[in-house]
């Protein structure tokens, strides 16, 4: 058999990690710190040797806190940055991501999932990360998540991760597993999606506080540091060494940036926080779907297990079970519409994930009322198209 | 002293328009200090405002980064400088970051300045020494009043022996930590120890600023509230507590030969090289026409530091220049130069979706710590009948339903190629795809070496043989 040549054929053979990288400089990522860390050092390497040819910076840092402290940094300076790490490394990061939430400070984070807890398996593969990236602020922000399954889904992810973190002025998780950033695959590169890569808006007003000598203090009049009406606008970004102040805290502030405690107007930027994310959920969502008419059953999954189930489906399918599927790669905003139009009419609902109780159908199960909801889970090792089959027919 | 008008990155005139000479103050006008009676913040922070006044800093290129605690309160009092407040400790790394990007990605004209505490200074040590190491344009205005004064006056690793605090009461038992000696040891090029009181603590700050490189200096000074009436101490005998500990006070370090880490990085790496991300070049192209019309799994096993897992990469490469997906997951013991090296490769005429080898279509055992491996992974045990296993004729595996075959790879392609041969072998006997693909792909990187292999496979003796063991 030849195989089709219509779309043509120019492959290189790359693993997730490495096209995580090419992503990365595709979207115009100038600025990478990082720190050795299995399974994602490759995404590390990758840098180092796609920006620093450019005269880009990609450094070393001493551990993790500081990898993503000099991203934030860079990205306040005015640059796209990006880290890499997996569960132990991202352990070391929550308070700096959160800063970066809190600041608006828009940046990217690869997170290469591998055996937990703890030290766990450093080159055992999991998806036992689900929760703990979403769910890794005080006060239960949203953090977009998505989900590559293929080397080239993980440059596309990458492109997408960061046009929606510069967009939203807010850090985005590339959520990987050890089996998608490892494992080597053909990438044909003719077939090789780039989504659209977005810039940050910058603030183009007259430098605030300068003319009246503290006026942005009291907000007379000057341009303020988070600068919008609706509560669901991002505000166009101010760099830090620009024309215009910076005023920025991790603390609790109104929107010229200044500390406050509940004041209307600061409780309300923290609706905006998260408002400005929910509002473009639709927008931003990506999933892959593959419907079949009159389906019984929907089958999703996620990462390198995806495609443990588009093979259990196509299996179904020839056996004579009608499903349909889907291939999430959004996790976070969860794509709520999406999902139930999917699962209009079918009785039964397959979650494949390769954790232990099932971390992404305790967030969705509720989007099925009355439907047999069902996962299939394992730990320590990949689940099999046999398995995903078992709780399709 | 430095010459104050000349400081390297900053001009005279902002980018604005604005006459950084006719900045009289970067604090706020109506600022009312925040902090207690008698504590040294306030008169820290007036010497740092002075001493960037006298530089005649351009306020938008100055970022004041602080951190956590009574310090940490300094950026609400400067109205001109960019300021970012940031978390506990983490102040220098975020300075760290920015200074970066500026250096190497922007104009390189940022002054940045951190204002930390000793409890800060603590629990972001690493910080200090790596922004110290890397050499950026940082300055470190480090506040040590021996304790941590916004939480109530616990010690920390500042606090002079038997200071009394609320966390120790009866005295503190550790000595404390000589943060200038730790900036020397980090190749600072720029540390100094001064009193608060010091009249000339303002010139020591503006020379710590105009500095070109990390910069750091410690200022003594009493928390009023938790440090001064415990332990009976006022302003005049800081010194005296200094000094008792062997530490010296003063300019310690000034005057580096090395140079600012955007400098560096530049001359290696100068701004605006090569565009391309890596793809306009080394693509596979189709020359070939595969027959293979499945998913064919094969799993390689040997050891480590015998090209096992490049054997696996050629193998991909030949795939894709007949127009076959593939994909490639290696194993090997963590410490990567020792023990076994397997490979598992699955071949598709599709898109190879679920990379597991639940029943393999053809191993291939190049050494004894291979075999091993894959004994202990049960994989010949779940061979076929169909299954080609090539095995090296001097390597033991298990009993298999698999057709084994036992060619001496390590004896006619070293140990080194063996598993390159049985390859090369088992592509001769299995008619996946052309083996002139599989030679061609050695070939793109050793032309000699895909001669010796194509000569040797295409003659080597092979022993059908059933049974495992030799
Ligand atoms: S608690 Fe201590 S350090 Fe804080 S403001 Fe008061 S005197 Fe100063
Ligand atoms: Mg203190």
């Amino acid at each position: 058999m030849i195989p089709s040549t219509e779309a043509g054929w120019k492959v290189r053979l790359r693993n997730g990690n490495q096209m995580v990288a090419e992503g990365a400089a595709a979207s115009g990522c100038r600025f990478f710190a990082g720190y050795p860390i299995t399974p994602a050092s490759g995404i590390y390497k990758g840098m180092i040797d796609n920006l620093q040819r450019r005269g880009d910076l990609a450094i070393s840092s001493p551990d993790e806190i500081s990898a993503l402290a000099y991203c934030v940094g860079a990205s306040m300076r005015g640059v796209k940055a990006m880290t890499a790490t997996s569960g132990p490394g991202w352990a070391l990061m929550i308070e700096t991501l959160q800063y970066a939430l809190m600041t608006e400070t828009p940046l990217v984070i690869a997170v290469v999932q591998r055996l937990g807890p703890s030290t766990g398996g450093a080159t055992q593969g999991a998806q036992g990360d689900i929760l703990l990236t979403e769910y890794c602020t005080s006060g239960g922000y949203t953090v977009p998540v998505f989900t590559p399954s293929t080397a080239a889904e993980c440059f596309e992810l990458t492109v997408h991760a960061f046009s929606w973190s510069e967009t939203l002025r807010t850090p985005v998780i590339i959520l990987l597993d050890k089996e998608v950033a490892m494992t080597t695959e053909s990438v044909d590169y003719t077939i090789l999606h780039t989504p659209p890569v977005a810039n940050r808006v910058v603030h183009h007003g007259a430098r605030n506080g300068a003319a009246g000598g503290g006026g942005d203090r009291n907000g007379g009049g000057s341009t303020r540091m988070y600068d919008f009406t609706d509560i669901a606008d991002v505000p166009p970004f101010i760099p830090v060494g620009g024309p215009l102040k910076v005023t920025a805290t991790g603390s609790a502030h109104n929107k010229s940036g200044e500390l406050r405690k509940n004041d209307p107007e600061t409780l309300e930027m923290l609706r905006h926080l998260e408002e400005k994310i929910l509002s473009r959920a639709a927008e931003m969502e990506t999933i892959a779907a593959d419907p079949q008419e009159g389906a019984g059953t929907l089958v999703l999954s996620f990462g390198i297990t995806a495609r443990a189930a588009r093979e259990a489906v196509r299996k179904a399918r020839a056996a004579g079970h009608a499903t349909s599927f889907i291939n999430l790669k959004t996790l976070f905003p969860v794509p709520e519409a999406s999902l139930r139009t999917a699962a209009s009419g079918v009785d039964r609902v397959v979650i494949a994930e390769e954790n232990m109780h099932g971390q992404y159908r305790g967030v969705i199960r509720h989007l099925f009322p009355g439907a047999d909801v069902r996962g299939v889970n394992r730990v320590g090792s990949m689940i099999t198209p046999d398995e995903i089959l078992g709780a399709i027919v | 002293m430095t010459d104050r008008g000349t400081v390297r990155g900053q001009a005279t005139t902002g980018r604005d328009g604005t006459t950084p000479q006719g900045v009289t103050t970067f604090m706020a006008e109506s600022c009312s200090l925040p902090f207690c009676k008698g504590c040294g913040h306030g008169h820290v922070l007036r010497k740092l405002n002075d001493a960037m006044v006298r530089l005649r800093l351009d306020p938008s290129k100055v970022s004041l980064v602080t951190d956590i605690g009574c310090i940490g309160l300094a950026d609400s009092l400067f109205s001109l400088p960019h300021t970012v407040h940031t978390t506990h400790g983490r102040s220098t790394a975020f300075a760290t970051g920015i200074e970066l990007a500026d250096a190497v990605l922007a104009d390189s004209r940022l002054k940045t300045i951190v204002m930390i505490g000793d409890g800060g200074a603590m629990i972001g040590l690493l910080h200090l020494v790596n922004a110290a190491l890397l050499n950026v344009d940082v300055t470190v205005i480090l506040c040590n009043n021996y304790l941590f004064g916004m939480t109530g006056g616990q010690n920390s690793a500042f606090s002079p022996l038997d200071f009394i605090t609320s966390t120790t009461p009866r005295g503190n038992m550790i000595p404390p930590l000589d943060v200038c000696g730790l900036m020397t040891g980090s190749n600072a090029g720029f540390v100094a120890r001064k009193l608060a009181t010091d009249p000339d603590l303002g010139d020591t700050i503006a020379d710590a600023i105009a500095h070109p490189g990390f910069s750091m200096v410690e200022v003594v000074e009493l928390c009023t509230e938790f440090g001064a009436r415990r332990n009976r101490l006022s302003g005049t005998v800081l010194r005296g507590i200094v000094e008792s500990h062997g530490q010296s006070l003063g300019v310690l370090t000034s005057g580096t030969a090395r140079g600012e880490f955007g400098t560096v990085y530049s001359g290696k790496f100068p701004p605006n090289g090569e565009k391309a991300g890596g793809r306009g070049d080394g693509f596979i192209l189709r020359k070939f026409n595969a027959t293979l019309d499945r998913r064919f799994g094969i799993v390689i096993g040997g050891s480590a530091g015998e090209k096992v897992q490049s054997a696996a990469a050629t193998l991909c490469e030949a795939a894709a220049m007949s127009g076959l997906h593939s994909s490639q997951k290696n194993d090997n013991p963590v410490t990567q130069g020792t023990g076994f090296s397997l490979a598992e490769v699955c071949l598709d005429p599709s898109v190879v979706e679920y990379t597991g080898i639940d029943s393999p279509d053809a191993v291939i055992v190049a050494s004894d710590a291979g075999a091993a491996q894959l004994t202990a992974g049960g994989i010949f045990g779940r061979c076929r009948p169909d299954t080609l296993v090539v095995c090296d004729a001097d390597v033991r595996i298990p009993d298999s339903p698999g057709t084994i075959v036992r060619p001496a790879l390590r004896k006619t392609f070293g140990p080194t190629r063996a598993a390159l041969g049985a390859l090369a072998f088992a592509l001769g006997r299995l008619g996946l795809f052309p083996s002139s693909a599989f030679i061609e792909a050695i070939r793109r990187r050793d032309a000699d070496l895909a001669g010796m292999i194509e000569g040797k496979a295409g003659k080597l003796a092979s022993p059908e043989d059933t049974s495992s063991t030799p």
